[in-house]
């Protein structure tokens, strides 16, 4: 199970869950904070996963400092220094597929592989942030079978909401996008099929930007996909970052009686 | 113009699946060459829409895989709309689903009407599908199909039936965004999810009463989710037999109203009572079950048939009034004919009266 802890670095305290052994796999949250899930427990049945809170977020204090996603994401690698993670795999979800990305460019040669599910990295079109009691509806294609439907606390919402606004940056943002054509990193692109913040349309942009990325369409998932599809999700983030562009082909048997 | 390509010989086999005892290669070869002759015909005539499907295993179709019939006939039909209805989406590998239509739409030069349907009962014994699963499957295959015809960069699949790694296939379709999609929108389900995706209905296997009801569910969802179904989006499936008179008409399909229809001719769902009644207990008709499977039992004599609209037959003015019932009765904008007459050339003379003296006239109605 997910044990909680902090690290130091460039002076803010950086909490942190962690669970299972293996090869690491570290994750970043969307821009509603850090929620741990059933996904993240079938990933850490094969892997050391390392959840990150950016800070400003969660019960951790207003973050007025950092100024730009880029330095936000450097502040995240100087606390995966600390912990001391060398190589790993990196999975960002939503605001922090955005961030995962600008991590990857910052130290490519780190990563195994890239997992960005429903990235906030490109949008063509972006709808307004859900205001609070739309947001279950948004975020998941079934809310009636979520048990823990994402509301906050409205203080730590309005911090969460300045800081994403603040840091987010341009929809289309034309240094990022040059910058992802030269990212030589295994990266998986996911995106549901019912998502509206984020729609599946968006992939084939990803697809057509980063040199080694493969876009995958999950049915009946909205913007939390790992929340909509845990099995599924886990599944072929499992895969993926085991085998990256391998993973293509099949493995498990198909043969039905010997 | 349907055909469900029959089987022309003699054979002794019932129920369902049909043995292929006394089977003649002979008499295959003339059946699928008759449909196309027939195919053709329709097409000189002026029909817009000719029309294959897919059923296995049986005497009652030769064209188990209605792709490779369609491909055949978008060589001899030059001019009109080529239909599938369906293919059978949920027993099927739908990205290879994708492909054929794509290829379908390709070879005729953009004329591919992509009919998705469920199938009946027994199909669900072909392949061993689970048809507990059918109406899950057949809502994911359709989705992941149109994604396969418009997303212009490779993809992967992550269903819950179906899980692709790579998909990018070629050829495209040739009509944008996608071909037409018709599915059928009897069960009070497939017709609220037909709505909600604005793809267009199809009646087939059914009586007036009953396609009432379907349309009424169909519009009043379609009006929830704020469009209204034009009457080239509703299509209706039905037998029907023209002669010069009345007379000759009823004369004619008097030895067929026993053999032929939903409840005599086809015994697929009804061919295996076994396999159906597994089906129904894993729930594969739905909420509305009773009135789903009282569909394949309508039948009747003559008149309980026309009266029911299992059947049009007369002279070209009886069943230019019959067309223009269906029309007024249920809005439909598309009629499907399956001509059903005691020989071919019965069927022949049937076809070419329909063509020069109840279509041309239907543009008035």
């Amino acid at each position: 199970m997910f044990v909680e802890n902090s690290v130091r670095a460039d002076g803010f305290e950086i909490r942190y869950l962690e669970a299972g052994d293996g090869p690491p796999l570290v994750s970043l949250h969307g821009a509603g904070g850090l929620r741990l899930s059933r996904a993240h427990d079938l990933l850490a049945g094969t892997h050391r996963v390392i959840v990150l809170e950016a800070p400003g977020f969660g019960e951790s204090p207003a973050n007025d400092r950092t100024s730009s996603l880029p330095e936000l994401a450097g502040t995240m690698l100087r606390a995966l220094d600390t912990i001391e993670i060398e190589r790993f795999s990196l999975w960002g979800q939503s605001f922090g597929g955005k961030l995962a990305l600008w991590l990857a460019l910052q130290d490519p040669e780190r990563l195994e592989s890239l997992v960005l599910s429903s990235p906030a990295a490109i949008s063509d079109n972006p709808p307004p942030y859900p205001r609070p009691e739309e947001m279950a509806s948004i975020l998941y294609a079934h809310p009636d079978r979520q048990t823990d439907t994402g509301s906050l606390a409205p203080d730590v919402d309005a911090k969460q909401r300045a800081l994403v606004g603040r840091l987010i940056g341009p929809p289309r943002d034309p240094e990022l996008e040059a910058a992802m054509r030269t990212l030589e990193v295994p990266t998986l692109v996911l995106f549901g099929t019912e998502d509206r913040l984020t729609p599946p349309e968006l992939g084939r942009i990803y697809r057509a930007l980063l040199p080694q990325c493969h876009f995958v369409i999950v049915y009946d998932a909205a913007h939390v996909i790992f929340a909509d599809r845990p099995e599924a999700f886990a599944a072929i983030v499992t895969d993926f970052v085991e085998r990256r562009a391998e993973f293509v082909m099949r493995q498990e048997s198909g043969l039905l009686y010997p | 113009m349907f055909s469900i390509v029959p089987y022309a010989g003699q054979h002794t086999g019932r129920g369902w699946p049909v043995p292929a005892d006394g089977y003649s290669a002979e008499a295959a070869q003339a059946s699928m060459e008759r449909a196309l002759a027939q195919f053709e015909l329709a097409d000189q005539l002026g029909f817009d829409w000719v029309t294959v499907a897919e059923h296995h295993y049986s005497a009652a179709s030769l064209t188990p895989n209605p792709m490779v019939m369609a491909a055949a006939v978008a060589q001899r039909v030059k001019r009109a709309k080529i239909a599938l209805l369906g293919s059978n989406i949920p027993i099927q590998n739908p990205v290879r689903v994708a492909e054929e239509f794509a290829m379908l739409d390709t070879l005729s030069g953009g004329r591919l009407i992509a009919g998705m349907l469920r199938g009946t009962s027994n199909e669900y014994a072909t392949y061993g599908v689970n048809p507990a699963e059918s109406r899950e499957r057949f809502m994911e295959a359709l989705e992941l199909i149109v994604r396969a015809w418009t997303e212009p960069q490779p993809f992967g699949w992550l269903g819950r039936y179906y899980e692709y790694r790579t998909i990018s296939i070629w050829p495209r379709p040739v009509q944008t965004p996608h071909p037409p999609i018709f599915m059928s929108i009897s069960s009070p389900e497939a017709a609220e999810f037909a709505a909600a995706k604005r793809i267009s209905g199809g009646l087939a296997v059914t009586t007036l009463d009953r396609a009432r009801e379907s349309v009424r569910v169909y519009r009043e969802a379609a009006d929830t989710h704020g469009w209204e179904p034009a009457p080239e989006q509703l299509l209706y499936r039905i037998a029907v037999h023209v002669a010069e008179s009345d007379a000759q008409a009823r004369e004619d399909w008097a030895p067929l109203a026993g053999a032929h229809g939903h409840a005599g001719g086809l015994r697929l769902s009804t061919g295996n009572p076994a396999a159906d009644e597994a089906a129904t207990r894993a729930g594969y008709y739905g909420r509305d079950t009773p009135r789903q499977r009282s569909r394949l039992h309508a039948g009747g004599d003559i008149d309980a048939r026309l009266e029911s609209a299992q059947l049009m037959l007369g002279s070209p003015v009886t069943v230019l009034g019959q067309v223009d019932r269906l029309r007024r009765e249920l809005g439909v904008g598309i009629l499907e004919l399956i001509f059903i007459a005691p020989g071919p050339d019965e069927a022949r003379r049937s076809l070419e009266l329909f063509g020069t003296e109840v279509l041309p006239r239907m543009w008035e109605l």
